[in-house]
């Protein structure tokens, strides 16, 4: 499977010049550039490892696909992301997220089915990446 | 984001109303939506369709590995009826519940509480809003309903679209939208604000576009609209030739190359139809929506028109 998290997961993955464009775009609207990676990429796993620390002083692009690639060549099997984070009053949120690393297969998820009273059931999605220890 | 409202609404029984969920959330869609008269009807009473709905976000959650959700309408008769069917909506793990304008505002404010106490979105569906919002002589413009709303705590709100069905003023449509989402609104008569507004810290309401709209215009909508809206695609994700998922799925990768190509700086408004040309060589399904929908378009003046501007008067007899 292929997980559709964030902004282009339905495009071609992005080459380099096109994450590189991505990354000018936030940086021109004043956003704060992170790159994470996670090996367990559930859909309420909102915290994934961080690559050093937002980028909050960085001006220019290319100091910001350093930190992509070396992020690559670290961790190359795990699912890696650029966020931008915008700090204006109002939004202090991230305003753009997208996937710049997918590992080679993609385990994706267990639907588990508890089934309650009546016809209800609890529904619990696990990540088959994180049943291996 | 993107949604699309269940379709057929009225006709489908519980389990083949999930189906539609499923499929659309599965082909790329963030929500899909009960239309404001999706209440509890004989054909599909409404917890059926709350567990068959929640079985299909549930589902396509684990296929995609994103959150989605489905606005589970718990519009009803009384205040108790309601919160009874939003419980329901909390127990079965639901994400979203929405409300229909006609409830009232004293309904509304009491659901958007009960929303804040058990962490769920509030969609409101405004049904009923043309019967005074269209008036001239004696109505209430929807911008102030808007703001009512905003102040009433509710999170989505139906605020029109300048292309589509219920298709509005641009202008208009700017000054609605600049009501849901600015910290600080000014002065622009053009757009119908007629006073500068400072929001303070009141949360913003996300802007939902809906009616007649299909992926060909994703660049007049984005143009528009921006990119804090949620973009409901109905017909034009539940009548795509090759199905619901390839409908969603032609929406998504609409949405996705005009951001991507916004932000790398080309001209959306003029260069749009040729971005989505490219991209539909290499995605069917976009080929197959612009192929069935190409310019598929409503033209015809707007009822919804700037109250500063001279409105024409009907001739003399």
């Amino acid at each position: 499977m292929r997980i559709t998290q964030g902004t282009f997961s339905f495009l071609p993955d992005l080459t380099d010049t096109e994450v590189s464009a991505q990354i000018d775009y936030a940086l021109a609207q004043g956003w704060a550039i992170g790159v994470e990676y996670t090996d367990d990429p559930h859909p309420r796993n909102c915290y994934w490892e961080m690559w050093g620390n937002p980028m909050f002083d960085l001006r220019d692009a290319a100091g910001a696909m350093t930190e992509v690639h070396a992020c690559r060549k670290a961790h190359p099997h795990t699912y890696i992301r650029v966020n931008a984070f915008d700090a204006t009053r109002g939004f202090e949120t991230t305003r753009l997220s997208f996937i710049v690393n997918r590992p080679a297969t993609e385990p994706g998820f267990l639907l588990k089915r508890h089934e309650v009273g009546g016809r209800q059931i609890q529904y619990t999605i696990e990540s088959y990446a994180a049943q291996a220890p | 984001m993107l949604g699309a409202t269940t379709k057929p609404k009225l006709g489908l029984s519980s389990k083949n109303y999930g189906r539609v969920v499923y499929e659309a959330l599965k082909g790329g869609l963030d929500f899909v939506k009960d239309d404001e008269n999706i209440n509890s009807q004989p054909f599909m009473h409404w917890r059926d369709r709350f567990l068959y709905c929640m079985e299909a976000v549930n589902k396509a959650s684990a296929a995609t590995g994103e959150v989605k959700g489905h606005y589970l309408n718990v519009t009803a008769a009384t205040m108790e009826d309601m919160y009874e069917r939003a419980d329901f909506a909390k127990q079965l793990g639901s994400c979203i519940v929405m409300i229909d304008l006609v409830i009232g505002y004293t309904a509304i404010q009491s659901m958007a509480k009960w929303a804040r106490r058990n962490d769920m979105i509030l969609h409101l569906h405004r049904a009923g809003h043309g019967t005074y919002t269209r008036q001239k002589a004696h109505g209430v413009s929807f911008r102030v309903i808007a703001k009512w709303m905003r102040m009433a705590g509710v999170d989505h709100i139906h605020a029109g679209t300048v292309v589509g069905k219920l298709e509005g003023d641009p202008n208009v449509i700017k000054g609605i939208y600049s009501i849901c989402r600015d910290s600080f609104t000014k002065q622009n008569l053009e757009h119908g604000v007629f006073f500068d507004q400072d929001w303070a810290g009141l949360r913003k309401l996300m802007p939902v576009a809906s009616g007649g709209i299909h992926a060909g215009q994703m660049h007049q909508l984005i143009t528009y609209l921006g990119e804090d809206v949620v973009l409901q695609f109905g017909g034009g994700t539940i009548g795509h030739p090759d199905g619901i998922q390839a409908g969603a799925t032609a929406n998504r990768v609409a949405l996705e190359v005009m951001i991507k190509a916004r932000n790398e700086g080309r001209d959306i408004w003029n260069e749009g139809p040729q971005i989505l040309a490219e991209a539909a060589k290499w995605c069917s399904p976009l080929r197959a929506a612009l192929d069935t929908w190409k310019d598929v378009t409503f033209n015809y003046q707007s009822t919804d028109t700037a109250d500063f501007v001279p409105t024409p008067t009907m001739a003399e007899a």
